[in-house]
């Protein structure tokens, strides 16, 4: 069940939501869409999903060109975010809505529905509220229904549409955890969205993060992470540190250590952004010897580690510094110099 | 002794009013009340039984009488239906779709609203009249519109246009397109998703809607009172055989038929007020008019 999108624009009135994205979909992985609000992602998944049409570009599932096909045709399960179960069905009834709008003569009968919906209802631990209205569940109960009921027409692909953006924070982390066993468990090709990076690199196998209607990086939640491809990526995922810098022959200096950029090594000089993850840095309490210099300004020891913050003396940038919990810490108003172990180098936005 | 503590004020909320004015209000509204709608509709039954039960019963038995009364009830049969299935289209457009024209359309719908029922009435006798527009090529295929029951008809259905649409359009709107588009997701058809999906959403606020669009059918004058040319027995509504029987002094007789129209809106505001209190969330923004 492999998807490939192709060059897909979209556009609504004068906004380009899409301004022209390639992807290909793995069958039976747990891909995440990333990206802040406004990057595309909701309108990637609802063209896959047949509710939106492209103005321009091409998509295939299993190479075949559903461009054309509306989302009845398709064949995809699709979870809103605000659940969008009908009101004035019972639980079961949602459930077994789309075995019955199904043509008669691929309709399974009465008997075979009902068993079904019981068994999705299982699935979904919520065997014992068959009977009940929407409007007397708790939220996570909903989402488990709507999941259910997205289930029910066995479709090719689940799409997910900020699945658990409107849950508060316990359940979200439980249903998260418990989606990613039911999608190992079926082997089911699942895309969904989300603006949570947390959720995204916990639960995906691939994450493509987008910005402003394109993919900017899609790779394993690791890889994005450790060797992002660009600075928006740097920025978007965790904790960073920019420091701006000089590249020249190809990479820049911080302190005595020189690191490469992302740039050929023959390009003329220019000024760069260094990223630096707060885990990468060290701290050398001599001032004088080798590495950056900085001011240690604040230390917070409480928590799974020990947050120091320094303020580089040559420019006066706030660096965040994350050292193993029960480390030794320097003082207030110590200078100190830092190294670090890993960095990426991009040119400043405008160069 | 504490320089700080004062005699504490009156104990009232801070927020509302004081007594006094919230009293005055309510009297004041009571008082109108009373004296503009109580009393008026009281008096209806008073008047109609003045002359016992028996004179009451014979009014209504009138051989006129009952031709009001039936066609008043024809005239609704026909007009609430097909307000119902217009209003429901309307609605469903508007509420679902996007398309260039929409709000020309939603201001269109409250025209009827806007016009004094007389004008609309004389729309009519100019457009369908024998001197109108259509007049000439009405004649030629035999339709006669104004001063007969066709024209009643029409002109109630043009009165009563706005009712039911104007009850659904701000509920679907509310309501979105989401379920919609989740039914549409799971294999649903135009037809499967509108009577599975939107329809019974909607039951309430259409129930609603006809209360009102039925009422008022019932109840038109000044419409009706143009087109139909008050032909006894033929083409009086029972609004307008009322006014004859008024206007020839048979004061027992105008009320006595007056006071079906009266009970008529009474059970309106009681089926209403029931819906309004078992359904408000169902109704048109939960609001209640």
């Amino acid at each position: 069940m492999s998807i490939t999108v192709t060059s897909l624009v979209k556009h609504f009135d004068n906004f380009a939501a899409l301004k022209g994205v390639d992807l290909s979909v793995r069958p039976g992985e747990f891909l995440a869409l990333l990206g802040p609000s406004g990057s595309g992602k909701t309108t990637l998944l609802r063209i896959l999903a047949g509710l939106e049409f492209p103005d321009a570009g091409q998509l295939t599932i299993d190479d075949v060109d559903v461009s054309e096909q509306g989302a009845r045709d398709r064949q995809m399960g699709f979870v809103f975010q605000h659940y969008a179960l009908f009101k004035h069905m019972t639980v079961a009834q949602n459930v077994a809505f789309g075995l019955r709008v199904k043509p008669r003569r691929e309709r399974p009968s009465g008997v075979e529905i009902k068993e079904r919906v019981d068994r999705l209802l299982q699935l979904v631990q919520l065997e014992q509220l068959g009977d009940r209205y929407p409007a007397q569940l708790s939220g996570g109960q909903r989402q488990r229904v709507a999941l259910a009921r997205a289930l029910a027409i066995e479709p090719r692909v689940l799409l997910l549409d900020e699945p658990f953006g409107a849950l508060d924070a316990k359940v979200r982390k439980d249903l998260r955890r418990w989606l990613r066993g039911l999608h190992d468990e079926m082997g089911i090709t699942s895309i969904f969205v989300s603006h949570d990076q947390e959720e995204a690199l916990e639960l995906a196998d691939r994450v493509a993060v987008m910005s402003e209607g394109r993919i900017a990086q899609i790779g394993t939640p690791t890889e994005i992470y450790r060797s992002p491809a660009n600075a928006f990526v740097c920025e978007f995922l965790g904790n960073t540190n920019r420091l701006a810098c000089r590249i020249e022959k190809g990479g820049a200096k911080l302190g005595e250590q020189f690191f490469v950029a992302a740039v050929p090594s023959d390009a003329p000089a220019l000024p760069g952004v260094a990223y630096v993850r707060p885990e990468d840095c060290d701290i050398h309490p001599e001032p004088n010897g080798p590495g950056l210099k900085a001011r240690v300004l604040k230390i917070h020891a409480a928590g799974p580690a020990v947050r120091v913050e320094l303020r580089r003396l040559e420019s006066d940038e706030i660096i965040e510094v994350h050292l193993p919990p029960g480390s030794d810490a320097p003082e207030i108003g110590r200078d100190v110099a830092l190294t670090f172990r890993r960095v990426r180098i991009f040119p400043a936005a405008g160069a | 002794m504490n320089p700080a503590a004062k005699k504490p004020r009156s104990r009232h909320d801070p927020t509302t009013e004081p007594g006094w004015v919230r009293w005055l209000l309510i009297l004041v509204t009571v008082g109108y009340l009373l004296a503009m709608l109580v009393l008026p509709t009281l008096s209806v039954f008073i008047e109609a039984l003045a002359k016992g039960v028996d004179a009451y019963l014979k009014a209504i038995d009138d051989e006129d009488a009952l031709s009001a009364i039936r066609l008043t009830l024809f005239v609704a049969a026909i007009a609430v239906p097909l307000n119902v299935v217009f209003g429901v289209c309307a609605a469903w457009a508007i509420a679902k779709f996007e398309f260039r024209g929409k709000s020309l359309l939603i201001t269109l719908i409250d025209l009827p609203f806007s016009v004094s029922p007389v004008i609309s009435g004389l729309i009519y006798v100019l457009l369908y009249s024998i001197h109108g527009w259509f007049g000439p090529t009405l004649d030629a295929l035999g339709i006669k519109v104004v001063f007969s029951v066709t024209g009643i008809v029409l002109v109630t259905i043009f009165v009563t246009f706005p009712f039911v649409a104007r009850e659904l359009i701000p509920l679907m709107q509310e309501q979105g397109t989401d379920e919609e588009q989740a039914a549409i997701s799971l294999g649903a058809n135009g037809l499967q998703t509108f009577f599975r999906v939107t329809f019974p959403n909607v039951t309430w606020g259409l129930l609603y809607g006809v209360l009102l669009c039925n009422a008022r059918a019932m109840g038109e004058f000044g419409a009706v009172s143009v087109v139909s040319g008050h032909i006894r027995g033929l083409t009086n509504t029972m609004p307008l055989h009322i006014e004859i029987l008024y206007n020839e002094y048979d004061f027992v007789g105008a009320f006595a038929v007056a006071s079906l129209l009266a009970m008529l809106a009474l059970v309106t505001l009681a089926l209403k007020s029931l819906l309004e209190w078992r359904y408000a969330d169902r109704l048109a923004g939960g609001a209640r008019h």
